[in-house]
């Protein structure tokens, strides 16, 4: 790694990350990890898969942090780290809920009718 | 210099997500920065102030909204963009944690900002309170609304342990609706006096309330009594005359089905 590459992110709370590269590598491979565990039709998986992989390869593919971060575009690296980490905790707890499973309950009829004539 | 190589790569970005079909809010940006360019060149001709409609706007809603009902299937009853270019999802009452933490923690969405909590009352149905969630993303610049119902009995699970600051909202609803979130860290009143009793904001609460509070100089407090009015209390008849929603008129064989299972896209 080349060291840090800024002095601050301009936003309070959030440090310089050290090593973005390394520290989103092991994030995706854990995001990545815990989709497979879905099944593959999930409608979930597939959207999620398809962001990190894309992300995955561009932090493989970009050395310099200045644009990696132009390439992601979402905001600067340490952001991006903790959408990562957000989408790694999303990811367990979905596979708790099962949302790719049919509908639980239809609405009662009339309840999202407006105007109730 | 660096916001230079921004607006030259921004595009080339955009280009490779709609290539791989991600329907995604990041498009947003840039459909606001074309309807700020339309806006100001536009700015000398005169024109009556009505909202400019953006497709492009609107298109990026609906994908946004398809996108969540494929993502959530399990609890997603039906999406639909209003005429304004307002994105509301219709979840089924057990789906609240899951389709809020997925909308705040999925990098599409992050939707890290909860901007308000309503109720509504619609004595006429069957389930008749209808809890209104309403979300802001920072990130893409986007506002999303959740509705789901309840009856006056059944509790809704709070969405404090996704957004603490959905506290106060949801004590809030509990003080002004009466509907009960479980798991609630602190559930009391929180807008009318001590000891009162009932809640002002269903239909069935009359306008007058049930009691009055004045100073009394015998006792030298304030009592509260049970309401006295100088009138006999009457029951208006609150029906206009008018037709108001003439779009929506009900005759006879004009009925067309309600609730449509399936969500719109």
């Amino acid at each position: 790694m080349a060291g840090v590459h800024k002095l601050t992110t301009g936003l309070t709370g959030l440090a310089v990350a050290k090593h973005p590269h390394q520290t989103l590598r092991a994030l995706y491979s854990k995001i990545l990890s815990n989709l497979q565990k879905m099944p593959a039709s999930a409608g979930y998986r597939k959207h999620t898969e398809q962001i990190i992989n894309q992300r995955l390869g561009l932090v493989k593919a970009e050395a310099e942090v200045i644009k990696l971060e132009e390439k992601i575009n979402c905001g600067q690296i340490e952001e991006v780290i903790k959408q990562a980490e957000r989408e790694l905790r999303l990811s367990r707890k979905m596979l708790e809920w099962k949302p790719w499973e049919p509908l639980i309950g239809q609405a009662p009829p009339n309840q999202w009718k407006w105007p109730l004539a | 210099m660096a916001s230079r190589i921004c607006r030259l790569i921004r595009p080339v970005t955009t280009t490779f997500a709609r290539k791989n079909g991600l329907n995604t809010l990041s498009g947003l940006q840039q459909n606001q920065n074309f309807l700020k360019r339309q806006s100001s060149t536009t700015g000398t001709t005169k024109q009556p102030t009505v909202a400019t409609r953006n497709p492009l706007i609107r298109k990026s809603l609906t994908d946004f909204g398809a996108y969540v009902a494929e993502c959530l299937p399990k609890y997603v009853q039906k999406v639909h963009v209003l005429f304004h270019d307002e994105l509301e999802i219709m979840i089924h009452p057990d789906g609240i944690v899951p389709v809020l933490f997925f909308l705040k923690e999925h990098t599409n969405a992050q939707f890290m900002n909860i901007v308000d909590i309503a109720g509504v009352d619609k004595p006429t149905l069957e389930n008749r309170f209808e809890i209104v969630y309403m979300l802001q993303s920072l990130q893409f610049n986007s506002r999303i609304r959740i509705k789901t119902y309840t009856d006056e009995l059944t509790p809704i699970e709070s969405a404090c342990s996704v957004f603490p600051g959905a506290n106060w909202y949801e004590r809030e609803i509990w003080d002004m609706f009466g509907v009960f979130f479980a798991n609630h860290p602190d559930l009391r009143r929180i807008l009318t006096d001590y000891g009162f009793e009932g809640h002002p904001f269903r239909k069935d609460f009359p306008l007058s309330g049930y009691v009055e509070v004045r100073y009394d100089d015998e006792v030298k407090r304030v009592v509260v009594e049970p309401l006295e009015l100088t009138q006999e209390f009457r029951k208006f008849e609150a029906n206009t005359p008018w037709e108001t929603f003439p779009a929506h008129r009900l005759s006879e064989g004009n009925e067309k089905p309600t609730a449509k299972p399936e969500e719109k896209k």
